[in-house]
């Protein structure tokens, strides 16, 4: 032992990194484990965040990445609340969160401009460009914004086989299916690359190495349903008023989800074409209440962060408050469309107002791989392994006793 | 021509060396304590560093000395109110509490038999109780009975007054407001224990088995609550496993953000005290850093050759009950392993950290930090703990060294 000399090489990159992302106060933490104790969610076996602190001290983003503690994580702030040295690990670990994000998923400069104040008005400008293109493609040249009948009503129509779409259709799926297929790209990428960190740091044994199809059909469901149901989330405890409002954000957008699809289906496919009367049609009130708890959910984050804030259990820095304020923008958008459509002297600006809604869910999607937004796969991915984790632990045991 | 005499403000340690080392210099001095005895926190412990003596040994000989000077007038229950003036020329308001008890008394204990009220002793921290009538410690001094008169039960009075052979009974005495002038002014308020009400994950004042390092120096004390043995206050057993919970308020920026400098040799003391109780009493002592200033290290090693210590590195920062026995889960993580620990023990002491007297009552004249250490300025010289976290022996030096400085002043203004 004593003859062993173990080379520590720090990455300062790293450190600044997760400094200039909200975790800046990292380099306060003197180890006493405090936080570990009072965390709720900290498993007795493998603690966290007090190690994970001092890993992002000398800012080892190897380890940090094959880590799934920093997604298991639902940042109460209890830890932050008693750090005796205000270190805020509860903030510490968003930053770190984003951080592996950005090394998980590539294009990292469009993580850059999520994540920095200066890049918003490039992220407008790149999605604005985008979509001009795309209106001006499909449209047969530049419509005018101002003119509800000219943008987004117009009256050009495609025929795709047996398919008659109108243009703004063909223009959001061309745009918004490539995006998405973009998104689901990188990201399952970015968690089969997170997935064979996790087995290689936890040592996992090659026989209990399950294929895809099986992790998703034993620990998948039982994943999505503990998330649905906020159980890790509610056990939180300074900040215990953030689990409803955000449980109702997460019923706001699947009801939002399987509104779009039917939408998707019953207009474009079917050819039902919208728009629908908007006090009678089903699936118009569907989409109503999953924008009513959108907004009740992402308003109900926003003021309670506040509030957090005064406790000093949590703090907001921007790729916090702009994923906060960018789902309330997609949410008023949204139903600005509806109010601009119904009142005749507003009817010819529902053109703008249905480019900035497209903006904000452009940004939206894209927010999936490069913001705070990709907890969404990732946490689900770090509860999917702590299942999994926790059942093979069982199974070993169990074949050790027999 | 400056005020030729010198006022220590506090009777502990620290106030009592440099009233003492003043007087035999022939200078006036006044010394003040807000207590009806002198003594201070040194006179509460069953045994003080640096080398473990029971407080009898350095009070009694400074007492011996003070009862010999001509030079010292002591004023006890007596608080300073304001501090006017300046270096060679001070003019301090003061306010003296009634004590009751005159001049006559002997300390007979007479009054005490017949007396049926009660109250609970702040000297004991809560874990016992007087009379209404009492004796501040059984090495007091001045040694005169003190009557609390809102802890009386009916009849008391009379029978109180009765009693006493002495006529020493006052019930009239009044509040005096006073001045003193002075040259200079050394202040030794010391030090008080931080409020663990306000830790409010380590359970104190919820859970019974939860005391402070003080609570246990009273238990240990052949004079305190319990007659010198360590015992749960929930049912009065010896505890068989005890866990210290270090850097209890200190280093802590929600509460004291410094080092307290003695709670981690209060805890090795306390291990000696339990392994002289029981050798095999288990101790669990949950730390960050173990401080041990100076030569104080070779302290640590004497507790963990004499008493069965366990050292874990992990704050602890949870502490359950378990509702049926009373014992108590207490959570930490050892660092060193990186797993959670979940201890049952009998006991937990939590090693509370120092907080200045001076902390919550500013007072008009005086100088405090952000904490509410006392700042040194031109003729206010502070001392011991009211100046800094300190062990009885820095206290003392600095106290001697204050007096220089004292004498300095009112020799030169």
């Amino acid at each position: 032992m004593g003859e062993q000399v173990l080379k520590v090489d720090a990455d300062l990159s790293a450190v600044k990194e997760i400094q200039s992302v909200g975790g800046e106060t990292v380099k306060r933490c003197y180890q006493c484990a405090t936080c570990s104790s009072v965390c709720p969610l900290s498993p007795d076996e493998a603690p966290f965040p007090r190690k994970q602190m001092i890993l992002a001290q000398w800012g080892f983003r190897e380890k940090l990445l094959s880590d799934p503690s920093i997604w298991l994580c639902h940042q109460c702030g209890d830890c932050t609340r008693y750090c005796p040295r205000n270190a805020r690990p509860g903030d510490v670990f968003a930053s770190l969160r984003l951080m592996v994000t950005k090394e998980l998923v590539p294009f990292k400069f469009l993580n850059t401009f999520y994540n920095q104040p200066w890049g918003l008005p490039i992220l407008v400008l790149i999605s604005f460009i985008i979509l001009f293109i795309f209106t001006a493609l499909t449209f047969k040249g530049v419509p005018n914004f101002f003119d509800a009948k000219s943008f987004p009503y117009s009256d050009i129509y495609y025929k795709i086989g047996f398919l008659k779409l109108p243009a703004r259709v063909v223009m959001i799926d061309i745009v918004f299916l490539s995006l998405a297929g973009f998104v689901i790209v990188v990201m399952a990428n970015a968690v089969s690359k997170m997935w064979k960190t996790y087995l290689d740091y936890y040592n996992i044994p090659q026989a209990y190495r399950y294929s895809y199809g099986k992790i998703i059909s034993s620990y998948l469901i039982p994943a999505l349903k503990e998330i649905i149901n906020h159980s890790r989330f509610e056990k939180c405890g300074s900040n215990s008023w953030r689990a409803n409002p955000h449980k109702m954000l997460v019923f706001g957008f699947i009801i939002l989800f399987i509104t779009t699809g039917t939408v998707f289906i019953l207009a474009d496919i079917v050819g039902m074409h919208t728009p629908w009367n908007p006090l009678t049609h089903p699936v118009k009130w569907l989409g109503y209440i999953g924008g009513i708890l959108l907004l009740y959910g992402i308003i109900g984050l926003i003021s309670g962060r506040n509030k957090a804030e005064l406790q000093n259990s949590l703090k907001t820095s921007y790729p916090d408050r702009f994923l906060l304020w960018l789902i309330l923008f997609v949410g008023i958008t949204g139903f600005a469309i509806v109010i601009f459509r119904s009142i005749p002297f507003l009817f010819n600006l529902t053109g703008v107002i249905y480019m900035i809604h497209l903006i904000t869910v452009f940004l939206l999607f894209l927010a999936i791989p490069y913001s705070k937004f990709s907890h969404l796969v990732f946490r689900t991915t770090a509860v999917v392994f702590d299942l999994y984790y926790k059942d093979i632990q069982r199974k070993l045991k169990s074949s050790d006793l027999s | 021509m400056a005020n030729q005499s010198i006022l220590v403000v506090g009777g502990g340690i620290s106030g009592i060396t440099s009233a003492i080392e003043a007087a035999e210099m022939e200078v006036p001095v006044y010394l003040v304590e807000r207590e009806p005895t002198l003594g201070g926190r040194v006179g509460q412990l069953r045994y003080y560093f640096p080398k473990l003596c029971p407080p009898t040994c350095g009070l009694e000989l400074n007492y011996k000395r003070m009862k010999a000077n001509p030079n010292l007038t002591i004023y006890t229950m007596t608080d300073v109110l304001e501090i006017n003036g300046g270096p060679g020329n001070f003019k301090v308001k003061l306010r003296k509490r009634p004590r009751f008890v005159n001049d006559n008394c002997t300390a007979c204990g007479e009054c005490e038999k017949v007396c049926e009220g009660e109250r609970v002793s702040d000297f004991d921290f809560g874990l016992g109780k007087t009379k209404a009538i009492y004796l501040p410690s059984p090495m007091a001094f001045p040694g005169k009975y003190v009557l609390d008169k809102n802890a009386l039960a009916p009849g008391d009075l009379e029978r109180i007054i009765s009693a006493c052979p002495y006529n020493a009974i006052d019930p009239d005495m009044k509040e005096e407001v006073f001045e003193l002038e002075v040259g200079a002014i050394i202040w030794a308020t010391g030090w008080k224990l931080y409020d663990a009400t306000r830790l409010d994950n380590l359970g104190y004042g919820k859970y019974a088995n939860v005391v402070t390092n003080m609570q246990v120096e009273r238990m240990a004390s052949p004079w305190g609550p319990t007659g010198g043995r360590i015992l749960r206050p929930s049912d009065g057993e010896a505890p068989k496993r005890v866990a210290f919970v270090q850097c209890a308020g200190s280093r802590d920026e929600n509460h004291l953000p410094y080092c307290s400098y003695i709670c981690c040799l209060a805890t090795l003391k306390h291990t000696l005290y339990l392994a002289e109780q029981s050798p095999e009493t288990e101790c669990l002592v949950f730390y960050i850093d173990i401080r041990t200033p100076g030569r104080y290290e070779k302290f640590l090693k004497r507790a963990q050759n004499e008493a069965n210590i366990n050292f874990i590195k992990g704050k602890v920062a949870k502490i359950e009950e378990d509702p049926a026995t009373k014992d108590l889960i207490v959570t930490a993580e050892d660092t060193l392993s990186g797993k959670k620990v979940n201890e049952r023990v009998n006991m937990v002491v939590l090693a509370l950290g120092m907080q200045p007297s001076t902390s919550d009552n500013p007072i008009p004249g005086l100088t405090t930090d952000e904490y509410g250490f006392v700042v040194e300025k031109e003729g206010i010289i502070p001392v011991g703990c009211a100046k800094k976290p300190l062990d009885v022996m820095c206290s003392n030096e600095s106290a001697t060294g204050a007096v220089i400085k004292a004498l300095q002043i009112i020799k030169s203004a």
